[in-house]
């Protein structure tokens, strides 16, 4: 760990190792735990404390929750007062501790040597160097110093600026690939200001997203998944029972194609286009409510854009393009979401929801929007002119910011930072940009932080440390305060804090003053730094379109003639590529495809057989591609494995974002190919010509058939046959297949107490893989890597099983079926009665309890279980330290040769229950809550007790009567989770 | 061959003693360098196995859905084939049925090895082989039980009962032989003959118990042989798996365990009795009725592939429909369609008069039979779990090194065992040749007619 352990710091740590270190087996037998002489004031051993801070992961700042046992966090919950997350957290949130954690974080500063290799220096030296460079490209010339971090909130953004001020330098850019300078953009041209709106999904009753991923990585997708859950959610609207209807115009399906009624494959690029195409037909056809006397002005502006030229450009039928208008028309409430990096959709889009009527209810501008964090493109690009051109002596690249690997390859970065004389990097594990720098320092993670965080009018997030730091890093802003006051000298004298922390609490206490309360000092801020922050509802405001916005509008991008066109798509886990070094991102598969720890190609089998690649290993389940083709783009040629599909466009290479570092920690090294590079700045699509080459190379997925075979597994039903009390098919097939009576050797099981179970609405599910993550931070499961996954030995405990509808079921299906599968704890469990040791027994509480100590090993209970949902662990698991720091001290580290599930995390029951029993007290509904249901942004998962008739998860049941289901009911398991029936509309149907 | 067997056809008492004794000479330079080989291959499993433990199953091919591969397959490929040794020495001997005089004790030798080898792989293939022994009831302060509904609990009490008695069953009927070797045998031999002999000497009561004991042991073993393999059966028909959970499992699996047997007895029988030189003693007649049973066993097995596919069809359950299609025409299917061709087509050759008396014909029929059986295991087994009830968990297995060389392991360690005990045992049983001498020459020339010119 760290040198220089004080003596409370290493009891800390031996009381964690030791309680860690449950591995029987080749392992040595006995370590020791060493209790507390003198205990720390905030610590009880066992017993969690919990801190709030916010999610650094992306722009969207969620807050969380951080449970902290013993001095380390080891699990991240949504925060429940946070109005973006409610409670919710999403698979990149959980991840974060494997940021904190992460084993290829720097631990002391180092320095790049005359031939190029990194040698380790103390930190006096470092800051010596640092400092003095500083101090040498201040006295040269007013901007001779740049930096480029990731936004890290408005007071440390301040600060950086403060600090670069006082060097005579305003060369500072906060640099976020995925940003929202298009939306920006469109907004100022529209509505005449520079803010983001906020989107409420849950008022809307059609929702047409152009390229808008909104369920996986645009926006905020936690918030956005359970507005959407809400939206599908069954409910009377004018005319019957009905859900809300949604389409989405892209490339590829994903899941956020897979969750609306229509996935509308374009072109790459041509999403503007379409938009303006439906605005254009809905202009036609009168639906543009508030337009007034400008519709046809309107109309004229859009005469370019007529339905049968955007779908010749697009790819997009036009009798899809007329759909959607009508759709959007008819609608009450029709929201229009517009993505990707072309400003033309925001435009078409806003203009949708403004005609509408949309905006001022299911799209919001609110007042007191803070100010924009992000540089925007033009600046950060002349920055890094400026240092190419070497105007620039000190490069300072900071939190995260990677622009060697994110920055288009039009802009040169990697070869302009790479001249600059001095370059500094700043983080927590070194990435692509710390190749290029001649210094490295190591800082804190964000959740070793203090900062705060602005997402949106209202929302002022606050982060704080939740533990000491794992490494002998130190706090960025201190860092440069520090130099500050050192070189700068006067011009530093404006800043008046001494440190990052210092800074955090002045911005609350102006908070406090704004906000008119009292300020009473330190009662304001310890409420805040329990709650994670001040939370506000803010007002919407009273905007107004201009119509000439449209006058702007541009012919779509990609014009090229080109036959394939390459798709680029932030990969839902990795996003922009900070996540690939997380092991729990790579694994857990990414929902669509289901493919893991590589990067690949989606195409169409039209297309594949075109360039003549085969399926051949579709019914072998062993692969998910093998063959591998070369892709020529303007910036230079790449090698994709192919992974033939049908959720992608035919003509359209589908690539995810986020593999292809060349240095960024073990797991993120060497694998895959960076997309950035190969993208033009703000674009994701590029016309490209692609051929098969005789390499081979294996893309892995836990997957096996994508044919669900009219199984019982995922069920859905029409809103049609919902509403009328009908039946679907496979429902009255059970119900013949299924005996009257079925003959039972046993007597029942009589649950006296609490009986244990689950509903889980397959309707709100996205798939989103939240509570995957959550899971293996819950429960320690182990990570395997490729070759492991190859092998068939994924550990999750808790999959989404995905499932792409035959020809014959398409007309009555969704565009995916998409469901969490866990261990259904049943009441006749097949995995029971075949242990021959008792490891699988039923306990009293209706769980089917797995017992690790007592399990040899003999594998039969998974061969009996219908859902195949237990696990052996084939290899002894490994967590390079300190990644186990991370590990659950409540849950058993398991070692090789026994078999493992989900308990439904039994270790919460137990202790919620012990301390209902010490405090004399029965049990409360929602006490106690698994870690995937709390992890859910769709609240899809409800845990409780199927003997409370009051509880909220039988209520869940009883709510919804024709939709449950259990799953593989011929094996009559009983399973002990009823799930509900997902939703579509009938093809064709309004 | 055919002036061998004019001289042999009369042998005499003192021909039985002399030819089985022949056999039981200090072994030659071939003789251990085989030996040696297959302590090779054995020793070579054993290290491969102790890699499997030491460093978990990581290295095998073993991964989601298939928690039972080649293992398995192995365990029950060689507890069928113990099974036809018992029908042979134990049914056969209750029914007096004449040919099984020369072949039992063989065959006999052949169930001992085999089920010690099929023991072994329950060990080989538990991920905690080092608490193997809780499957055992025994006292504890615990109180812990084994959970009896388990098959594989209904396993160890089978497999220990069948060894327990098999070998006690080989053993007492040897106690003459060894007593005849003893009593010709010098050195160090006749110490080893003389303690396992236990002071036999010959006199009336001895014969009188011994027929006693022989008959009740005949008694115990009989029901074994069709409870062991049901037993066994279990395992998989006691589970949900479509293309396991089938009633036909348990006769399909004793029909299938003595057809491969009887296969292997011939495979070890057709070299055995050349190298050895007791082609007088386990003659043609021999052999040609033991590939009766193995016809017959075929021919059962063929009916049962019928059955089990037809009731497949019958039942119209999709997910058994779809598992087996799947077993026919899936990635693996070339397995099942081999399969049929050694077990259902190869074996109708045996119709055959002049296959049936042809050493080399049956040898070789009788490997492919054992291919066979070995890969019918494997397809129900591996088949069914690779395609089972939830699609999206269908993966298929392949094996890698480590299985291949424990399998190869296998077979070196029974080979071993079974070379070690014909060269130091008597692999013929003098004491029955000689009760049905008389009705041997009237059988091998009832036999000769069929053999024109080999």
């Amino acid at each position: 760990m760290s040198d220089g352990l004080s003596r409370r710091s290493f009891l800390k740590l031996a009381a964690t190792a030791g309680a860690a270190a449950a591995i029987p087996g080749c392992e040595p037998a006995a370590r020791k735990i060493i209790p507390y002489v003198v205990p720390d004031e905030n610590i009880i051993p066992g017993v969690p404390s919990y801190f709030a801070t916010t999610c650094g992961e992306c722009s969207a700042g969620c807050g969380i929750i951080a449970k902290v046992r013993e001095g380390r966090v080891i699990k991240l919950e949504g925060n429940p007062a946070d109005p973006i997350s409610q409670g919710a957290i999403c698979a990149r949130g959980q991840a974060a501790l494997q940021g904190v954690y992460n084993p290829d974080r720097l631990s002391k500063p180092k320095r790049r040597k005359a031939d190029g290799s990194l040698e380790e220096i103390g930190w006096d030296e470092a800051l010596k160097l640092f400092n003095d460079r500083l101090a040498a490209a201040a006295k040269a010339g007013k901007d001779r110093i740049a930096y480029i971090g990731a936004p890290q909130g408005p007071t440390l953004d301040r600060l950086t600026k403060l600090w670069a001020g006082a060097f005579g330098s305003s060369r500072v850019v906060f640099w976020e690939r995925i940003g929202t300078e298009p939306a920006r953009a469109a907004a100022d041209a529209c509505f005449g200001r520079r803010d983001l709106p906020i989107y409420q999904l849950d008022r809307a009753d059609v929702i047409v997203s152009f390229g808008a991923d909104f369920l996986e990585t645009w926006g905020s997708p936690v918030e956005q998944t359970r507005q959407y859950a809400d939206f599908r959610t069954p409910r009377m609207r004018r005319g019957g029972l009905s859900i809300g209807k949604a389409a989405y115009v892209s490339p590829r399906m994903g899941i956020t194609g897979a969750k609306c009624d229509a996935w509308v494959p374009a072109n790459p690029g041509t999403e503007g286009a379409v938009a303006l195409a439906v605005l254009n037909v809905m202009a036609g056809a009168g639906s543009l409510r508030h337009a007034g006397t400008a519709a046809s002005a309107i109309q004229a502006q859009l005469a370019a854009y007529d339905p049968e030229s955007v779908s010749r450009k697009s790819g997009v039928p036009v009798s899809q393009i007329k759909q959607m208008a009508d759709w959007l028309g008819q609608a009450e409430s029709p929201l229009a979401l517009p993505g990707g990096d072309d400003p033309q959709t925001y435009l078409a889009a806003y203009a949708i929801n403004a005609l509408t009527g949309s905006v001022g209810n299911a799209m919001v501008f609110l007042a007191g929007a803070p100010a924009e964090t992000a540089s925007r493109p033009q600046e950060t690009s002349a920055v890094v002119q400026a240092i190419g051109a070497g105007q620039v002596d000190v490069v300072v690249i900071a939190a995260g910011a990677n622009p060697i690997f994110t920055m288009p390859a039009s802009w040169g970065a990697a070869t302009a930072i790479g001249r600059a004389p001095f370059v500094v990097w700043f983080g927590d594990a070194p990435d692509d940009s710390a190749q290029a720098a001649q210094l490295l320092i190591p800082t804190h993670h964000h959740l070793e932080s203090w900062r705060d965080s602005a997402p949106r009018a209202g929302i002022y997030g606050l982060g704080q440390p939740v533990m000491q730091p794992v490494f002998p890093s130190r706090v960025l802003h201190d860092i440069l305060l520090e130099s500050a006051h050192l070189g700068a000298g006067e011009a530093a004298q404006s800043i008046t804090w001494e440190n990052a922390q210092d800074a955090v609490n002045a911005a609350w206490q102006e908070l406090q003053s704004k906000l008119g309360l009292d300020p009473m000092g330190a009662e304001f801020w310890n409420q805040m730094r329990r709650n994670g922050g001040s939370f506000e509802r803010a007002k919407a405001l009273n905007v107004a379109f201009n119509p000439d916005a449209l006058k702007g509008a541009t012919p779509a991008r990609v014009e090229s003639e080109s036959a394939l066109l390459l798709a680029a798509f932030p990969h839902p886990f990795l996003y922009d590529g900070r996540g690939a070094n997380k092991p729990w991102l790579q694994e857990i598969p990414e929902p669509s495809n289901q493919i893991v720890w590589d990067s690949w190609a989606e195409i169409h089998p039209e297309t594949a057989a075109q360039l003549g690649l085969q399926e051949h290993y579709k019914s072998t389940y062993l692969y998910a591609g093998i063959d591998v083709i070369e892709i020529a783009t303007p910036s230079g040629t790449l090698e994709l494995a192919v992974h033939i599909t049908p959720l992608v466009k035919p003509g359209v290479i589908a690539a995810p974002i986020g593999q292809g570092h060349t240095s960024y920690g073990r797991y993120a090294s060497g694998r895959g190919a960076n997309l950035w590079a190969f993208l033009p700045a703000g674009s994701r699509a590029v016309p490209v010509r692609a051929r098969k080459i005789e390499r081979q190379y294996k893309l892995v997925t836990p997957l096996g058939k994508s044919d669900m075979m009219g199984r019982s597994i995922v069920e859905v039903m029409s809103v049609e046959q919902l509403a009328n009390g009908i039946k679907p098919p496979i429902e009255l097939e059970e119900e013949e297949n299924t005996p009257k009576l079925p003959y039972e050797m046993y007597d029942a099981w009589q649950y006296t107490g609490h009986k244990w179970g689950m509903t889980i609405d397959v309707n709100a599910c996205t798939g989103c893989s939240a509570c995957v993550a959550a899971c293996y931070a819950e429960n320690n499961l182990p990570f395997g890597g490729k070759e492991e996954v190859d092998k068939g030995r994924v550990m999750s405990w808790i999959r989404i099983e995905r499932f792409i509808p035959s020809a014959d079921e398409a007309a009555a299906a969704p565009n995916l079926y998409i469901a969490p599968v866990l261990c259904q704890q049943c009441d006749h469990a097949p995995c029971e009665p075949v242990c021959p040791v008792f490891a699988s027994h039923h306990t009293p509480e209706g769980l089917n309890a797995q017992i690790y100590n007592r399990c040899v090993g003999t594998r039969f209970c998974e061969n009996n279980c219908p859902y195949k949902v237990r696990r052996f662990n084939w290899y002894p698991a490994e967590w390079p330290e300190p990644l186990n720091l991370q590990l659950n001290p409540d849950v058993t580290v398991r070692g090789p040769g026994v078999m493992e599930k989900c308990t439904f995390c039994i270790q919460r029951i137990t202790n919620a229950e012990i301390d209902a029993r010490t405090e004399g007290r029965q049990l409360v509904d929602g006490e106690i809550i698994t870690a995937c249901a709390q992890a859910c942004p769709a609240r899809a998962i409800s845990f409780g007790d199927l003997n409370d008739a009051n509880s909220a998860m039988v209520k869940r049941r009883i709510d919804n009567p024709g939709r449950t289901y259990t799953m593989l009911p011929e094996f009559n398991a009983l399973p002990a989770i009823t799930y509900l029936r997902s939703l579509y509309w009938e093809k064709g149907k309004a | 061959m055919a002036a061998a067997i004019d001289t042999e056809i009369q042998p005499s008492y003192v021909d039985v003693d002399r030819q089985v004794q022949r056999a039981l000479a200090p072994g030659g330079l071939k003789y251990w360098l085989w030996v040696l080989f297959c302590a090779f291959l054995t020793a070579l499993g054993g290290a491969f196995w102790t890699n499997q433990i030491y460093n978990s199953f990581d290295i095998t091919g073993y991964g989601q859905p298939t928690m039972w591969a080649v293992y398995i397959t192995n365990f029950v490929f060689w507890v069928g084939i113990a099974h036809s040794g018992t029908l042979i020495s134990a049914i056969l001997f209750l029914f007096r049925v004449r040919w099984r005089t020369a072949i039992f004790r063989l065959a006999e030798t052949m169930t001992v090895f085999a089920v010690a080898t099929a023991g072994l792989f329950p060990l080989i293939h538990l991920g905690r082989v080092w608490f193997f022994y809780w499957l055992v009831p025994y006292p504890n302060e615990r109180s812990l039980q084994p959970d009896f509904r388990s098959p594989l609990v209904w396993d160890l009490f089978a497999i220990s009962t069948y060894l327990t008695i098999s070998v006690l069953f080989l053993f007492t009927g040897l106690i003459p032989d060894i007593a005849n070797a003893r009593d010709k045998a010098v050195g160090w031999r006749r110490t080893f003959y003389s303690i396992l002999s236990f002071g036999w000497q010959g006199t009336d009561r001895q014969w009188r118990n011994f027929a006693t004991v022989y008959l009740l042991l005949a008694g115990f073993a009989t029901p074994l042989v069709l409870s062991v393999h049901s037993v066994v059966s279990w395992d998989f028909a006691m589970t949900q798996l479509p293309g396991w959970h089938s009633t036909i499992f348990a006769p399909y699996f004793v029909a299938g365990a003595i057809f491969s047997g009887c296969a292997l007895v011939l495979t070890l029988a057709i070299p055995a009795r050349r190298l050895m030189k007791i082609e007088g003693l386990i003659t043609i007649w021999h052999l040609d009725n033991l590939s009766k049973v193995v016809l017959l066993t075929s021919v059962i097995m063929t009916y049962s592939y019928a059955t089990e596919s037809f009731m497949v069809w019958y039942t119209q359950d999709p997910i058994e429909m779809a598992t087996f299609q799947q077993r026919y025409y899936g990635p693996q299917g070339y397995m099942f369609w081999m399969m049929i061709t050694c077990n259902c087509a190869i074996p109708l050759l045996l119709f055959i008069p002049r296959v049936r008396t042809n050493t080399v014909w049956l040898f070789i029929i009788s490997i492919f039979v054992n291919i066979g059986m070995w890969l019918e295991r494997f397809v129900i087994f591996v088949g069914s779990l690779s395609t089972n009830a939830d699609p999206s968990q269908w993966k298929f297995y392949v094996p890698r090194l480590t299985e291949v060389i424990i399998t190869i392991g296998s077979f070196g360690w029974f080979l071993m065992n079974f070379s070690l005990f014909a060269k130091f045992l008597p692999i013929v049983s003098m004491t029955e040749m000689k009760e049905g001498i008389s009705w041997l020459k009237q059988a091998v020339r009832e036999v000769y007619p069929y053999r024109k010119a080999a």
